[in-house]
């Protein structure tokens, strides 16, 4: 240790050309001396060659052109962190499942089907960014699984300037509205506008033609007040009173008293964390004497209806895209469809009773990867520059029969619009939490006006 | 500032560019959450640190000290070659996880290099670290290769200015954290693992150029982090391994060097405001709607903005206690026997680092929960190919946990008891300090008057935070 430690105050200098060229002809200890520096050096340099080529970003034309055989690259838009995750870890599993069964029917037109899966962050600027990489990086083919609208809103146009049909999940009117472009479809999952509008008949014929609401307020809670209002009024009804809530609030008991001794209804769209806190602080406040309640499960997707303090919502009357509990009458497709995602009766997951799924909104993304390949296969898609054929074949759907492809229902596609109509259920929550379904509409009765023709766009 | 250093500053920003940390939405368990009567438990949080100083005045100087004491165990030290061994074991297995993130899963939650950083390394190996002990020295993925190549007799060709201190590691620390708090996508597994191996190089660069031990003493953020944090720990080592209560290293620690003063206070402010940023108080303050969060890409330059005043607000705020303390204590003594604020600023600030261990593990207490599933489930199955290693392929991820109030509420206590257990061992901690720099209890307690009061209300702030309703 001493002899070593003496070694120490040498300054090392730079190898000279002569101690290379007579490194073995040199005493032991310069030798060694050499050698050291060398290695040092030689290392510093292999480390920053290794770091360079790390640093370097991937190839971005690492693939060729997708041929025949090559298997159908998914790319999968999932909201995995973020604001989102709760919906985007079920929509994963249900995307998986959704692709592990085209693959066991033999793919699309025989070719593997592929996911690649890139979080977004529920981050609408991280959302345009997975787009590009997902055309121009992974060579996908399509795009599909974004939910929440302002991700949507900003992913769509970057996918229709790099030329990639967009597939979105989001139940958001956005598609249909025409704020989007040609190569932005939603046929999986009905929108916002035709789900409310829906509701109207069944509240005011049923639950009363009086009606308060209570909503967050900013966009989602707007597009409910804006949609329903007209709606209702189309049925004969009224609504008394629009009570917003500023979306930071969490205790709700003040806003009541605003609401008139007349109603009849009480629509109730709330969304956030605070939410049991509602429900909790409305069952105190009309302590089981009120309204009629009727809301969206959007306010309590995920969460255990059998939790303590919902016990005030038993008897009101909740919007279901899909039943989340099993009924009587559940189609086979359903039933199957259920097995392949790993839900349960209750519409929890098989392996934790308690773990609740997005069950009402995930059924988009199975039925959104079924259309896809039903298109491809009618457009004999062979690659991106299939695109444009692949759109115009899923423009030229008309209807899609309640099927394991379709385990939610049969439903109308507007080619124009981009956007699916479907059946809406209302369930009334019994006692234990249990949804019993009491009332499926038309799919007329969720029709409007085409907005937009975008059949008339170019590609 | 100096030349040489504004350039090291530059290159560090340039390497590790801005960084990010586990964040789940969890909705469900934050509306029950809000459902449990809260204020009741943070009242009694609040009422419990109180008594504890009460009590811990009240307690004579010798029980104290015997309370703080440590002993022997008849453990040795792992040899250094055995170090070395598992160093380089862990240098391996880092380069191993930097290829699985370029070439593996681009799913964040399935590959498991953001996983192995954030759910094992940064949330699971820093509590350990203070929880039970440092063993950062036995995985830091440097010196076993350092060693091999190098040798003990590779002597540095150059050499850090000792003036440096630890600031170059405060600095990186500062970077890193800006990362993980405001960067739109830490957790982009093939990003991320350009970014891990860029500082790899860059401190095994740095390793070579200025040697292993000024390196990791002054520059390596994280060594420096985990001896901090390692203080904490009821194992540690001092001429064998010892053990003894949380805090017992902290109470030894009789100088702390202003530059590790100044560390302890930037993490625990960092820690902080990682919790603060996203409540919907800090939401709506910035003019965000928490129900419609517009994303991490959104909100980068607030976060940092916040990240910054939070450092600034918490170093001077402390100064203000030590000054304050110092002068109460001062007042009408002998001032050949009086201790300068600063003295007071530099004994007082370690004794806040139970405090941020404890931010750290309750604020990232449900990110384990959820993403430790997922961790095992990758490491399962390491290269997402349908392995079934271990048995662990066979995990389905769940959340039902953060469904029902009565385990959100055995959660939600949990972490408020880890709070205040860590403001408890703070208190005894600066109580031992003071006693070892004024004579007199009497002095000694008055000069703990405003780090008690600050205590108690870090405690109100830690617990306040984990009833908050947040946004992502």
């Amino acid at each position: 240790m001493k002899h070593m430690k003496g070694k120490e105050p040498m300054e090392p200098t730079e190898p000279t050309q002569k101690s290379k060229h007579t490194e073995k002809g040199k005493p032991m200890e310069t030798t060694k001396t050499s050698a050291r520096r060398l290695t040092r050096r030689h290392a510093l340099g292999t480390i920053g060659a290794a770091a360079g080529a790390i640093l370097l970003p991937k190839s971005i034309a690492r693939m060729a052109h997708a041929h025949s055989g090559a298997p159908v690259r998914l790319g999968f838009q999932v909201h995995r962190t973020g604001i989102g995750s709760s919906y985007g870890r079920w929509y994963e599993r249900v995307a998986n499942a959704a692709v592990a069964r085209l693959n066991d029917g033999g793919g699309i037109d025989g070719r593997e089907v592929v996911i690649i899966p890139e979080d977004d962050g529920t981050d609408p600027r991280r959302g345009a960014e997975v787009v590009e990489r997902f055309a121009t990086g992974h060579q996908c083919d399509v795009v599909f699984g974004a939910l929440f609208s302002h991700v949507v809103i900003s992913s769509a146009p970057r996918a229709g300037e790099l030329k990639i049909p967009y597939f979105a999940v989001s139940e958001g009117h956005h598609v249909a509205s025409g704020m989007l472009n040609r190569y932005a479809l939603q046929p999986g999952i009905t929108d916002v506008k035709s789900q409310v509008q829906a509701m109207a008949p069944y509240v005011a014929g049923n639950l009363g033609k009086k009606v308060t609401m209570i909503y967050p307020d900013f966009a989602f809670g707007h597009d409910h007040r804006d949609y329903f209002s007209a709606a209702l009024a189309a049925q004969g009804g009224q609504v008394l009173e629009k009570i917003a809530i500023p979306p930071t609030e969490t205790s709700f008991t003040r806003y009541f008293p605003k609401i008139p001794r007349d109603t009849e209804v009480l629509y109730h769209v709330m969304v956030g964390p605070a939410v049991l806190t509602f429900v909790k602080e409305l069952g105190e406040f009309f302590g089981g004497q009120g309204p009629q309640l009727f809301g969206f499960i959007d306010s309590l997707e995920a969460i255990d209806l059998a939790s303590p303090g919902l016990e005030f919502l038993e008897g009101s009357y909740l919007w279901e895209g899909m039943p989340r509990f099993a009924q009587a009458d559940q189609s086979p497709h359903e039933a199957k469809y259920r097995a392949a995602v790993g839900v349960d009766a209750n519409g929890a997951s098989v392996s934790d009773s308690r773990d609740v799924s997005t069950y009402a909104h995930m059924f988009g993304v199975w039925e959104t990867a079924n259309i896809i390949k039903k298109g491809m296969e009618a457009a004999h898609y062979h690659g991106r520059s299939d695109a444009p054929a692949l759109i115009e074949a899923i423009e030229g759907f008309t209807e899609f029969p309640l099927s394991e492809d379709h385990p939610q229902g049969d439903k109308v596609f507007n080619g124009r619009t981009h956007q699916v109509f479907g059946h809406q259920h209302i369930s009334r929550v019994e006692p234990g939490g249990r949804l019993l379904r009491v009332h499926s509409t038309t799919i007329e009765e969720t029709f409007y006006p085409d907005e937009v023709d975008y059949t008339t766009y170019p590609f | 500032m100096p030349t040489p250093m504004l350039a090291f500053a530059v290159g560090v920003l340039g390497i590790l560019g801005p960084w990010a940390a586990p964040a789940h939405a969890h909705t469900s368990e934050q509306a029950f959450v809000l459902l449990l009567p809260t204020e009741l438990y943070i009242t009694g949080g609040c009422l419990a640190v109180i008594v504890s100083i009460l009590v811990i005045s009240l307690t004579p100087r010798q029980t104290v000290q015997c309370g703080l004491a440590s002993f022997p165990l008849p453990l040795r030290m792992p040899s250094p070659m055995v170090l070395r061994l598992t160093s380089l074991l862990a240098g391996g297995l880092f380069w191993a996880l930097v290829a699985i993130g370029l070439f593996g899963s681009r799913d964040p939650l399935v590959n498991a290099l953001p996983l192995v950083i954030w759910t094992g390394w940064w949330i699971a190996l820093y509590t350990i670290a203070g929880a039970v002990g440092n063993p950062w020295g036995a995985l830091n993925p440097w010196s076993g290769l350092y060693h091999l190549l190098f040798g003990r007799r590779g002597r540095a060709p150059l050499r850090l200015p000792d003036g440096w201190h630890c600031f170059p590691a405060l600095l990186i620390m500062g970077v890193f954290c800006a990362f993980s708090l405001a960067d739109p996508a830490p957790n982009d597994p093939a990003r991320l693992a350009r970014i891990v191996a860029a500082y790899w190089a860059f401190t095994f660069v740095g390793m070579a150029l200025f040697g292993e031990k000024p390196w990791l003493r002054q520059c390596e953020a994280f060594s420096v982090l985990f001896r901090l944090i390692g203080l904490v720990a009821p194992l540690g080592y001092r001429a064998g391994m010892r053990i003894g209560l949380w805090g017992w290293q902290l109470a030894e620690t009789r100088r702390v060097s202003p530059d590790l003063a100044l560390f302890a206070l930037v993490i625990l402010a960092i820690g902080s405001f990682d919790g603060l940023k996203d409540t919907f108080w800090w939401l709506s303050w910035i003019g965000v709607n928490p129900l419609e969060f517009p994303g991490r890409s959104a909100v980068q330059l607030s976060s940092l903005v916040g990240m910054v005043l939070s450092i600034i607000a918490l170093v001077i705020g402390f100064a203000f206690i030590a000054w304050s303390g110092a002068h109460l204590a001062n007042r009408g003594s002998d001032p050949e026997q009086s201790v300068s604020g600063f003295a007071l600023f530099c004994a007082f600030a370690p004794t806040l680092l139970p405090i941020a261990l404890v931010y750290h593990t309750s604020h990232y207490l449900v990110s384990f929960l959820v993403d430790g599933q997922y961790l095992l489930a990758a490491l399962g199955d390491p290269l997402a190919r349908g392995a079934n290693l271990f048995g662990l392929g066979e995990i389905h991820i769940t959340t039902g946990f953060l469904n029902t109030k009565g385990s959100v509420r055995l959660i939600w206590l949990s972490q408020a008891f880890v709070v205040v257990a860590g403001h408890m061992v703070s208190v005894v901690v600066a109580h031992h300090i003071a006693l070892s720099l004024y004579p007199q209890t009497r002095r000694a307690l008055l000069a703990q008057v405003p780090l008690g009061l600050f205590v108690v209300g870090y405690t109100w702030f830690g617990l306040w935070l984990l009833a908050a309703p947040r946004a992502i």
